[in-house]
């Protein structure tokens, strides 16, 4: 059988086929990725596209747990103070309570009290990067405003508005809680139980006085149940942030595994490479060297 | 009877034999290079013997002529497997500019998208943070720049490629000129008796021409070379070629029309104009449909999800972007409607502390859409683009390869070994040299015969 006597066009075809797994070879080991355009492996960038949409979102999301934490945080530290300064007010409507007392102790007692009052009122205008913590969703600087006409001397300026964030795919947390809620619960009113103590202990009996520090531990526990909520906000932003890490490095590895190519499969592909191209350059330079002509003299 | 004279008629008829073996030899190797040259050989034949009473003796050698050796059926698969070859080289290249809209690493539409919807979210720790708001509305403006500038990325080949058409179409239609003309060249040497293996090496270059543009099918008659491409629409009759056209169809195309003027556009399937025609009538409008989706979808839905909250200034939330009223034209025409940063609704209650709709405009990314989610379909539309050019890339690598061997088979036919010729060049040279001994031998016995009668 004759064969093709120009065989340089089949060679040619042969050496940029070989050249050309040597770039692929090279790309990947550089860029260290199998995937390098989408025609690369259609499926494996398609789902690529969709973990990195979904690591971006968990990225977000721990984002958001960041800044609910650091504002949780301090919101927790606020309500400690409170809890404490409510103690004291307690511990001082328990001495006006007793009878031996006389009105310049308990006019003393009941400027402790005021003070405590307005310290309270201080912690409850509590700001967070500029607007009140215990606002609600109102966006004001302050909570509370002073207020003659109040009985307490003080007027909520906030909402009712609740915040909830998500730090995940299906977990939201509430960031804060209203000082509607918080101070001038009807149920449990700090600030109208604090003012209560004060004009007990300024005007009223012993047994006055005994049912306004009673008010005032109400009040209390009260703060404390809520100072849980915050507490519980904490631990599970805090469990979150691990597992929301943790599922970043699974989206990571689960990306590398799609459209990654390990360094040491990358080189020996490249090596690989390398070696069948200078075969085939060798080759082709033997190739028809010599003819007939060279023999026949 | 057999005579000197008869003998010496024998000798030189071997001599021009020969002579012309070394001629055609020599022509091969001077075309050993030549693109679409055809070996061609000498076809020699016994001549017929003549009678001498009893005893038949022959009579020499007949030149019945030079003869290329080509196989008709090994170029017309040659020509088909060249028009594929053109048409998925084309769409290669098409869709490699096309692919690089879609990078997999750095900024995409979906890195985009996430990064948009990463910024509504961020709202929801602070709804009121100008510094977010400012960012939130920057990467929409960044969705809108994405959408718009792969769509005219995508138009931008569609138009360049009607170029091509354009052009393509001239050169079918000079290369079927071409044909014509060399199909009266060889009619005119078939009638005269000369050898048309030139004419057909010539013939067949300009076929392979052409099958590189268009699908063409080739018969070989009477009057030449007959190519029609399409379904049927002629390019080449005989010594007659049919001009095709162009002309700006509805949809604001090059249509490829025939010679009198059908539009014939739909059936040119092969070839650089098929490829070309291919990515520009069905691969382009398909991601483009795609993304006019998305762009669509996308918007309504989070216009919908802005009109459920109060924006910061607590009025009612209206749409952040603008679109067409059709799908069609949605990625090219989406805007926003406002780069005021208050106008994010991220508030349920109307307070600007609120961030009660920030989960509404959130869950529009992941939320099921028409055609599925904003994430699926960016996903997808990856997908589509990086399948329709690995499979391009895939045929034009698998038809290389074929055409690889197609054109090895075709070269152990027709094409020149330098080897063969020297071997050839010798045996024509010795048996030259042997007819022209015959000749000196013969004038030797003339001169004997000549010398008798003088001396007698």
């Amino acid at each position: 059988m004759r064969f093709n006597p120009n065989i340089n066009a089949a060679v040619i075809n042969d050496i940029q086929q070989s050249e050309q797994n040597v770039q692929t070879a090279f790309q990947q080991v550089s860029s260290g990725q199998r995937v390098n355009s989408a025609s690369d492996d259609p499926a494996a960038a398609a789902a690529d596209t969709q973990l990195q949409a979904e690591a971006a979102t968990v990225d977000q999301y721990s984002t958001n747990a960041e800044s609910v934490l650091s504002q949780a945080q301090t919101a927790d530290g606020t309500l400690t103070s409170v809890v404490s300064l409510l103690n004291q007010a307690i511990t001082q409507g328990t001495e006006g309570a007793n009878g031996t007392n006389s009105a310049t102790d308990r006019d003393s007692l009941a400027e402790d009290v005021q003070g405590i009052l307005s310290s309270v009122v201080g912690l409850a205008n509590t700001t967070y990067q500029g607007v009140s913590l215990f606002g609600g969703t109102s966006n004001g600087t302050a909570a509370f405003v002073a207020d003659p006409t109040s009985s307490t001397g003080y007027t909520y300026t906030g909402n009712s508005g609740i915040n909830n964030i998500s730090v995940g795919e299906s977990l939201t947390v509430q960031a804060n809680i209203p000082g509607s809620t918080l101070f001038t619960n009807p149920s449990a009113n700090v600030l109208g139980a604090l003012s209560g103590l004060v004009t007990a202990l300024k005007t009223g009996t012993s047994a006055d006085i005994g049912t306004a520090t009673a008010a005032v531990t109400t009040a209390l526990n009260y703060v404390s149940q809520q100072h849980t909520v915050y507490g519980n906000t904490i631990n599970q932003l805090n469990s979150q942030e691990t597992y929301l890490s943790q599922e970043t490095v699974t989206l990571t590895s689960r990306e590398s595994s799609l459209v990654g190519i390990d360094p040491a499969t990358a080189a020996e592909n490249l090596s690989q490479a390398e070696t069948a191209n200078s075969s085939v350059l060798a080759a082709a330079a033997k190739v028809i060297q010599t003819s007939l002509l060279n023999y026949l003299q | 009877m057999s005579s000197l004279t008869s003998s010496l008629s024998i000798a030189s008829q071997a001599l021009q034999a020969q002579e012309l073996e070394i001629q055609v030899t020599n022509n091969n190797i001077a075309n050993v290079n030549t693109a679409g040259y055809t070996r061609e050989t000498v076809n020699l034949s016994e001549a017929d013997p003549s009678q001498d009473g009893s005893v038949s003796v022959g009579n020499g050698v007949d030149i019945q002529g030079v003869q290329s050796v080509r196989d008709d059926l090994l170029t017309l698969r040659i020509q088909q497997q060249t028009s594929a070859q053109s048409s998925a080289t084309a769409q290669v290249n098409a869709l490699t500019q096309i692919e690089s809209l879609f990078p997999t690493t750095g900024t995409s539409l979906s890195s985009t998208l996430s990064s948009f919807f990463s910024s509504v979210s961020a709202l929801s720790a602070d709804p009121s943070n100008t510094a977010d708001r400012d960012t939130a509305i920057q990467n929409a403006q960044a969705v809108v720049g994405q959408f718009n500038s792969i769509s005219s990325g995508l138009t931008g080949p569609s138009s360049a490629l009607d170029t091509t058409v354009t052009t393509d179409v001239a050169q079918v239609n000079q290369l079927s000129s071409q044909a014509a003309g060399l199909n009266l060249e060889l009619v005119q040497q078939q009638a005269a008796g000369q050898n048309t293996g030139t004419i057909g090496d010539q013939l067949s270059e300009v076929e392979t021409q052409l099958a590189n543009l268009t699908n063409i099918a080739v018969t070989h008659t009477s009057q030449g070379d007959s190519i029609v491409t399409g379904s049927g629409t002629p390019l080449v009759l005989g010594t007659q070629s049919y001009s095709l056209q162009t002309a700006t169809g509805t949809d604001g195309h090059q249509h490829v029309l025939d010679s009198s003027g059908n539009d014939i556009t739909s059936s040119i399937t092969s070839g650089d104009l098929g490829g070309t025609l291919q990515v520009r009538d069905t691969q382009i409008p398909a991601i483009l449909d795609s993304l006019d989706t998305l762009a669509n979808q996308f918007a309504t839905a989070f216009n919908a999800a802005q009109t459920q909250g109060y924006d910061q200034n607590g009025n009612a939330g209206t749409a952040l972007f603008t679109i067409p009223s059709t799908v069609s034209g949605s990625a090219a025409g989406i805007a926003l409607a406002t780069t005021d940063p208050t106008a994010i609704a991220a508030s349920s209650d109307g307070s600007s502390g609120s961030n009660g709709n920030v989960a509404n405009l959130t869950a529009v990314q992941n939320a099921t859409l028409a055609s599925g989610s904003v994430t699926t379909q960016s996903a997808n539309l990856v997908y589509q683009v990086g399948d329709l050019t690995s499979n391009a890339t895939a045929q034009a690598t698998a038809i290389g390869q074929s055409l690889t061997t197609l054109n090895n088979q075709q070269g152990s036919i027709s094409g020149v070994s330098i080897d063969q010729e020297s071997a050839n060049l010798i045996q024509y040279q010795q048996a030259y040299e042997a007819a022209a001994k015959v000749v000196s031998t013969i004038q030797s016995l003339y001169e004997t015969t000549i010398n008798m009668i003088v001396t007698s």
